[in-house]
């Protein structure tokens, strides 16, 4: 997969290495769709990434392929420009973020989340069946009219689960420095899977707290 | 290098802007310098029109042929037509449970909102090139950040029916921030609250090194200005006037200019007057409306927009404090009440210095030139205001493209069948928030033609793409043959490529005989409704007749009838005109009492 392939210039037919340009005739190239979220930022193919250097590297790329700079440019230069910034975007959109990052990373692998995310994670059992309870107690209130003591109780359950939310993400970043650039380890990659799965379902039960938090608000 | 220039086509005002040297400048009327160009177009008998001021003092007179606002319409079926906007203007009713596009009827014409908003382009336009004195050909417009994916190519065809070439939309809040980004050499994140006639938009953007990158955008595209308007007319007007009064389309216009105008005056003032005064109709009525009084009335409308700028600093994880300055655009935000209440909502100051009815075209300038490529030093990064998914099993939606994603964007799904023999796959694109398919809004339904073959065996790989105007563009390949093809998205509430084409062509040679048609069709529907009124009236106020009347006005209605049956329309005029005549004196009786009866203890100063 991240074997650089050789493609040509669609302007003047030279041969180069999948660059953004042609180091011929500067044409703008279209990316590969092939090519892999990392290597379309020029970054390493690793996990455990600079999130500056990702955010210099989008703007500085941005600039360069944005549809915006090439309105009165031939057809190809545009369908250029349009396709390879929509994978910019895609791309940064990903790994900016360490859960998507992840889960991406999980992808490349082979590996998929899937229907196991509806599953209660083992380690987040405990902490599940408290925030049900608690969410219960909280819509009492807030049907008993106290829609202030209700969305006192909700920031009890937030902060819980924010608590937990760190401490995954704590999880997500040793799992990602583990990994060694060219080789899949089996034991990370597992890891890595039920991590995402117990940020995947704390996810969705913070938004049933915000979901109930709205209904407080609108009593 | 072509001039491009930058339009903001607005709810109640629209302007244009070009860069001159090195600013943005608005472009005045050659004739009376206003910058400003009332959105109001008004149809005359002899087929012309009149877009701008012109229209604005017709707009009492012949409320049902003067179209307010048209942009509330773009981009929306018949089914979302309100009730109130139904008195104020007549529609094509769609055949049967069809969902068509809004098409309104004036004076033998059905036309669509795009069409009217052409008018309104086009008018621009010959502004335009009256004081560059260069022909104008590209555009970028600017619509509403939450302005959905209907409603963005109806204003593309507005501008194509216009003879304009729009090689881009922008969100105004975005082309806002441009303006004051540029103007105050800002970095840093900023908020811009845009509340203008017709649509709400909260941006939140980070201006850093030249790039306008927007963090979230949230809003809604049925709310402003003539919410309040229409808020004080049913609160102090209304109440003034007889019931029946109330739902008639002269009187209501006339009240919503009095509010609008009422409202104006307390931005300054601590109190006016409001003045419904419509001499041809013999009605006249004031009241004394304070600051105080207004701010209670509206105070709801102003706290909608709270709604959606919490949403918005939730979206893009900061809070009302992160936020370093607040800019206001759109002609609402000079209320006391909307900058006392967004102040309190961020903690601070907003700023007032940049004009808010002109930064908005001011923008859209500084983007088109950005786009001709004359300048290179800034880039706007703007996103999806809505998420975007397809129909599945079940009636629900699901999403491809999340909300507040940074286009252009793309997204790959793949498809196959689930029953054998399928020839093809329906596809039913929805926009919008919620769960069910049912809540959300329809923007495409179309279908990919594929080989029959056993179930689950086809592959079809769909590619969504929603360019940098926000516009969706659908591509699919076939896996098995490597065959691609552009689907065409066929808008559920839109113009279809075709009728753009005819429009265009009738526009240039109007075919004298569809105009014919169309005009019989108009005098049989205002027949109908004449003979209905009669008849009714002459049911329920009998006794308000003169002896013998009663003979007159049923030998009129008979005329009627027998002209209705041919296909004279001039003939089919003329009758009505005279059945109307005939029964002026009745209705006026009949008017003159209700007045008397309801007024007689209500504060007036005279009738
Ligand atoms: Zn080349």
């Amino acid at each position: 997969m991240s074997t650089v392939q050789e493609v040509r210039c669609w302007r003047c037919a030279h041969q180069h290495q999948a660059m953004l340009f042609c180091p011929a005739c500067q044409a703008i190239q279209l990316v590969p769709p092939q090519a892999d979220y990392f290597s379309v930022l020029g970054l390493p193919r690793h996990p455990a990434l600079d999130e500056k250097l990702l955010a210099r590297r989008y703007y500085e790329l941005s600039r360069q392929l944005h549809p915006d700079l090439y309105q009165t440019g031939t057809p190809q230069e545009q369908e250029a420009s349009l396709n390879n910034t929509a994978l910019l975007n895609r791309a940064y959109r990903t790994l900016r973020d360490a859960v998507p990052r992840g889960q991406y990373w999980l992808e490349l692998h082979g590996e998929q989340l899937g229907k196991e995310n509806n599953r209660v994670p083992p380690k987040l059992a405990a902490l599940v069946f408290a925030v049900h309870e608690q969410l219960e107690e909280a819509s009492a209130t807030r049907a008993a009219g106290k829609a202030d003591e209700a969305q006192a109780e909700l920031g009890h359950i937030r902060e819980d689960l924010h608590a937990q939310l760190s401490q995954l993400r704590a999880e997500l970043a040793s799992n990602f420095s583990q990994w060694s650039e060219n080789e899949t380890q089996p034991g990370l990659l597992q890891a890595l899977k039920t991590t995402l799965s117990a940020l995947a379902y704390l996810h969705t039960l913070l938004r049933d707290v915000e979901k109930e938090s709205e209904a407080s608000w609108n009593v | 290098m072509e001039r491009i220039v930058g339009i903001d086509l607005g709810t109640t005002n629209s302007l244009i802007a070009f860069i001159d040297g090195d600013a943005p400048r608005v472009i005045a009327d050659p004739l009376t310098g206003e910058k400003l160009l009332p959105s109001i177009v008004s149809f005359l008998e002899d087929g012309s029109n009149v877009v701008g001021q012109e229209a604005k003092a017709r707009a009492t007179e012949h409320p049902l042929t003067t179209i307010h606002s048209v942009k509330r319409f773009m981009g929306l079926g018949m089914s979302h037509v309100s009730e109130e906007d139904r008195l104020r203007y007549r529609f094509v009713e769609t055949q049967g449970s069809g969902d068509g596009i809004v098409r309104f009827t004036l004076l033998g014409k059905f036309l669509t909102p795009p069409e009217v908003s052409a008018l309104i382009l086009r008018e621009l336009k010959a502004r335009a090139e009256a004081s560059l004195q260069e022909p104008i050909k590209k555009v970028v417009i600017t619509v509403p950040a939450y302005f959905n994916d209907s409603q963005r190519p109806a204003t593309k065809d507005a501008g194509r029916l216009a003879g304009l070439d729009v090689v881009r939309l922008v969100n105004e809040p975005t082309a806002a921030s441009l303006a004051y980004g540029l103007d105050q050499k800002e970095e840093g994140l900023i908020a811009v609250y845009d509340l203008g006639g017709g649509t709400f938009d909260i941006s939140l953007l980070r201006l850093h090194t030249g790039i306008f990158e927007v963090l979230a955008t949230n809003g809604d595209t049925r709310l402003g200005g003539d919410d309040m308007d229409l808020r004080i007319a049913e609160r102090f007007v209304f109440p003034l006037l007889p019931t029946e009064l109330r739902q008639d389309a002269q009187i209501l216009r006339a009240a919503l200019q009095a509010a609008e105008q009422a409202k104006k005056a307390l931005s300054e003032a601590e109190e006016t007057q409001v003045v419904l005064d419509v001499p041809a109709r013999n009605v006249r009525a004031t009241c004394t409306l304070s600051r105080r009084e207004l701010e209670a009335a509206v105070e709801d409308i102003v706290m909608r927009t709270l709604g959606p700028c919490r949403q918005a600093l939730k979206d893009a994880g900061l809070e009302p404090r992160d936020i370093e300055a607040v800019v206001l655009v759109g002609g609402s935000t000079r209320m006391p009440l909307v900058r006392q209440r967004i102040g309190a909502f961020f903690g601070q100051t907003p700023l007032t210095d940049l004009n808010p009815d002109e930064v908005v075209a001011l923008g859209a300038a500084v983007q088109a030139d950005t786009l001709s490529g004359r300048r290179r030093d800034m880039l706007l990064l703007d996103v999806v205001p809505l998420a975007l998914g397809i129909e599945t099993m079940g009636g629900v939606m699901s999403r491809l493209i999340e909300r507040n994603t940074t286009i252009p964007t793309s997204v790959k799904e793949m498809y196959t069948t689930a029953v054998d023999n399928q020839t093809a796959v329906d596809v039913h694109v929805l926009q919008g928030e919620r769960e069910l398919v049912q809540d959300c809004r329809s923007l495409a339904r179309f279908k990919i033609p594929i080989e029959p073959q056993p179930a689950g065996v086809p592959r079809v790989e769909m590619t969504f793409m929603i360019d940098a105007n926000g516009i969706l563009n659908v591509t699919a390949t076939d896996i098995r043959t490597g065959r691609e093809r552009s689907v065409e998205v066929k808008p559920s509430y839109g113009l279809t490529d075709e009728e753009i084409e005819r429009l265009l062509e009738e526009s240039i040679d109007f075919a004298e005989d569809d105009v014919s048609k169309r005009l019989l069709i108009e005098a049989r529907t205002e027949a109908d409704t004449v003979l209905n009124a009669t008849d009714k009236a002459l049911q329920q106020n009998a006794t308000f007749l003169l002896a013998g009347e009663d003979i007159f006005i049923r030998s009129a209605m008979q005329d009627l009838k027998r002209a209705y049956e041919g296909d004279d329309y001039n003939l089919i005029r003329d009758v009505t005109e005279k059945l109307s005549e005939a029964t002026t004196p009745f209705a006026q009786r009949i008017m003159d009492a209700s007045i008397q009866d309801a007024l007689g203890h209500k504060r007036l100063s005279e009738i």
